[in-house]
This record gives structure tokens, C-alpha cells and sequence, in this order.
């Protein structure tokens, strides 16, 4: 795909110290977990054992340890534990491959092409996450939802600035897959719960707008 | 106390709620095990005697027989001394019921889709499964909602049976491939359930510990 440069991937806070995640980014599947410290790390979902899912496992202090047979990786992606063989002396080839993560505006954030290390870090504006909205359509068809319903929509990159009522709100956006996106929606710390509400049913019906012409159009 | 009897299978998500309420209500429940899949016990005729429906679970006592795993759990709940997963005032308490109602009868679906992907069972596993995803969807929604509340749970701040019912479909979602990867509220939700105390897992619910 010919994206590139920091996309978001979660909400900062929807990833607890000691949980994990998987999301995919077009169509590249990605672990995203914090281990206990609260440092994020965002790394291919791909166990090299045999290549189950991480994100199915779990974490363990700075570890992340896989589901299946338990082989556990440190901070850099190293293996360091097999339990079949605790003896061994695990060799330090078997990595899981890491990506570059960050967490700015309420949001963790990995780059494009996957495995790039950016030196800039995202710009984004510093924000409170409401939700991750997750719709079963393209990207673009979204976008087009969004500015039927917010005012001043602006894009840089992957996140977008709109009007929405009174409220001034971050986008981050995530193409899933061809067919699939998510909306990280962010706003500023002193939204009142009301407004927060009220946002989250706005949302939600401009999900179903959205998806609903594709729905029918499959049938 | 009364004794408790359940007629159980082990890979039932709905015998397993009432082993998970039994568990943290810290009530003591004697299991018969009962041999569901192939089997085919529970339509047998000492079965057929005891729930007509053919259908587990069923919890026995001197007394009652109760066959719809809703009234097990309140019954359960109702014998716990602490009342830990009953909310007394009115609101609280209609909520869970709703959810209590969502789960064993709009997301018995779940269950469906469930067998269907792994023990092969006849019908359409497409279609179950496309139906667990929305109700879970529905779910997401409300735990997003509960969030910006400030409340932890489906019906408020404190557990009650409403997550203990709904918290199996949620859990065991992957078996019918479904992912948790978009249901952010859902997972943070989950692992509330899971760290209260008395949890247990059943087969197919990893422990992570
Ligand atoms: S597949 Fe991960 S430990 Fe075996």
C-alpha cells in the first residue's frame, strides 16, 4: 500500500500495563501491548514457533509470553524462555519482528511501511481518547460519513480535525483491510460526560450510514 | 445448607456460568457430569424426566429443580449470604435482568455459532456467527457508554450476573473467528470479570496464570 508515515492503531487507554491486542493495518496483522512498566510495543502478530498469534497470549511483567506453547519475548523481540526446555539456553536468533511505536494525542501509533523507524514523532495534539469505532467499510467511504456530519474537516496524514456540534475533535484513521476501518476519536480533557454521550450516539448512526448502502448493495 | 446438585458439561458455556457463579458466590455445588456431546444424555429418559426440554444445565435440590440457567444463577445468587452479584436497588437490578435476558436469549446464538465451528453440529455457520458478531457489537457499544460513566460493569459500578452471563459468548468468540481486536471495552471489561475473586475458566478460556 501506498501509505506512509505514522498511522494509530488504539486509544492509549483502551491498552491496559499487562494487555495485549491484535489489529491489522492494511491487512498486516499487529500485536499492540504494554507491558507492566506501561511501555508500548507494536510488533508483527507472528509467533516464530510456529505462528500462532501473540496477541492471543499474555503479558508477563516486561515479557509477552505466546498462547500456544508459551515461549516468552522480551522488550526487544528476543525469545527467552521455552518452557518445554527451561534449561536451554534460548539462542537469540528466534525474534519476533518489532515496529516502530508511539504514543501521542491519546493514541498508540506504529509507521508505514511496517519495520520503518520515523525520527519525527506524530503531531497530534494532546487529547482524550472517547472510543475506537470500528466499521465494516473502506476508509474512504468513512471520510465521506465524517463530513456529512462534522464541520471544518481537515486531513494531515492519518488524523483529522473536525467540528462536531460545539466540539473540537482528533480522528486518528486505520485502514484495517480493504473492507474494514477504525476511527480513533479523541477530544479535548474537559468534555463534559454529556457531550461525550451524545457524541458516542452520533457515532454510532454514522456507522450504520455508513455501512448500511454497503450492506444492502451485498445482498 | 441445602445440597447442590448440577448436571453438568464441561464444554458448555452455560453450565459453565453456573459453575463461575457458583464459584464466586463461594457456594459449594456437587457436579454430575453428564455426557452432552456425542452422548447424548440429556435426551435420554432419566434426563427427559428430569428436564423435558433436553437441555443442561439443570441444578437439583431437595426441593426445586430448576432447568433455565437465568433462574440457576439468580437462585444461586439469591443463596449467597453476601448477595455479591445482586444489586438491591431497583434500577441496578432491572438492568442486569435486561442483560441477564440478552444473554440467554438473543446471544444463545453464540452458543450456536460455537458449536457449529467446533464440533461440526448441522446449520449456518456464516449466518450464527454474523449474528454473534452484531450482538456483540451491541455489547462494545454499551461497555464504551459504561466507560465514559465512569461504571466498570453492565449494570453499574459493582459485578453482578449480567457480566457473569454475557462474559462466555465474549470469551470464547475466537472459536467461531471471531477476533476481540474491535472491542476495545470489551477486553478491559473481561479482565475486570476475570479478577474477580472466585473466577475459574473452563476449557477453550485460557488462564493466564
Ligand atoms: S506457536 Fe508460539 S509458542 Fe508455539
Amino acid at each position: 500500500m501506498s501509505e506512509t508515515g505514522w498511522v494509530p492503531i488504539a486509544l492509549s487507554r483502551f491498552i491496559a500495563p499487562g494487555t495485549s491486542a491484535g489489529t491489522a493495518v492494511h491487512g498486516a496483522e499487529i500485536v499492540v501491548w504494554r507491558d507492566t512498566g506501561g511501555k508500548a510495543h507494536a510488533w508483527e502478530d507472528r509467533c516464530p514457533h510456529r505462528g500462532m498469534k501473540m496477541s492471543f497470549g499474555f503479558v508477563r511483567g516486561d515479557h509477552i509470553a505466546c498462547l500456544y506453547h508459551g515461549w516468552e519475548y522480551d522488550e526487544t523481540g528476543t525469545c527467552r524462555y521455552i518452557p518445554a526446555h527451561p534449561d536451554l539456553e534460548v539462542p537469540p536468533s528466534i525474534c519476533v519482528t518489532r515496529y516502530a511505536v508511539t504514543e501521542a494525542g491519546g493514541m498508540i501509533w506504529t509507521a508505514l511501511p511496517l519495520g520503518d523507524m520515523p525520527e519525527v514523532e506524530p503531531n497530534a495534539p494532546e487529547m482524550d481518547g472517547l472510543r475506537s469505532l470500528y466499521i465494516d467499510a473502506p476508509l474512504d467511504a468513512v471520510l465521506a460519513g465524517v463530513k456529512t456530519v462534522a464541520s471544518e474537516v481537515s486531513q494531515t496524514g492519518a488524523l483529522i480535525t473536525a467540528t462536531l456540534g460545539e466540539t473540537p475533535l482528533t480522528l486518528g484513521l486505520q485502514t484495517v483491510d480493504a473492507d474494514h476501518s477504525a476511527l480513533h476519536i479523541t477530544l479535548p480533557s474537559d468534555t463534559p460526560t454529556a457531550t461525550r454521550l451524545s457524541l458516542l450516539d452520533q457515532f454510532a448512526t454514522l456507522r450504520r450510514n455508513v455501512e448500511s448502502p454497503l450492506k444492502e448493495a451485498a445482498q | 445448607m441445602t445440597q447442590l446438585v448440577l448436571h453438568n458439561y464441561d464444554l458448555d458455556d452455560a453450565c459453565y456460568r453456573v459453575r463461575l457463579v457458583a464459584s464466586c458466590c463461594d457456594l459449594p455445588v456437587e457436579l454430575r457430569n453428564v455426557d452432552m456431546f456425542p452422548g447424548m444424555e440429556q435426551v435420554s429418559p432419566p434426563y427427559l424426566k428430569l428436564n423435558p426440554l433436553g437441555r443442561l444445565p439443570i441444578l437439583e435440590t431437595a426441593d426445586v429443580t430448576l432447568r433455565h440457567t437465568g433462574a440457576i444463577l439468580l437462585y444461586l445468587a439469591g443463596l449467597d449470604p453476601q448477595k455479591r452479584l445482586l444489586p438491591t436497588e431497583a434500577s441496578a437490578l432491572a438492568q442486569m435482568m435486561d442483560w441477564l435476558f440478552f444473554a440467554e436469549h438473543d446471544l444463545s446464538v453464540s452458543t450456536e455459532a460455537r458449536a457449529i465451528s467446533i464440533m461440526d453440529l448441522p446449520g449456518d455457520g456464516p449466518q450464527t456467527i454474523a449474528q454473534t458478531r452484531a450482538l456483540l457489537r451491541i455489547m462494545e457499544d454499551h461497555m464504551s457508554a459504561q466507560e465514559i460513566k465512569g461504571l466498570s460493569f453492565f449494570a453499574g459500578e459493582e459485578i453482578t450476573l449480567a457480566d457473569i452471563a454475557l462474559f462466555p459468548a465474549f470469551a470464547l468468540s475466537r472459536d467461531c473467528n471471531i477476533d476481540h481486536d474491535a472491542f476495545p471495552a470489551l477486553r478491559l471489561w473481561a479482565r475486570r470479570v476475570r479478577a474477580t475473586p472466585g473466577f475459574v475458566v473452563m476449557p477453550g478460556i485460557p488462564d493466564y496464570h
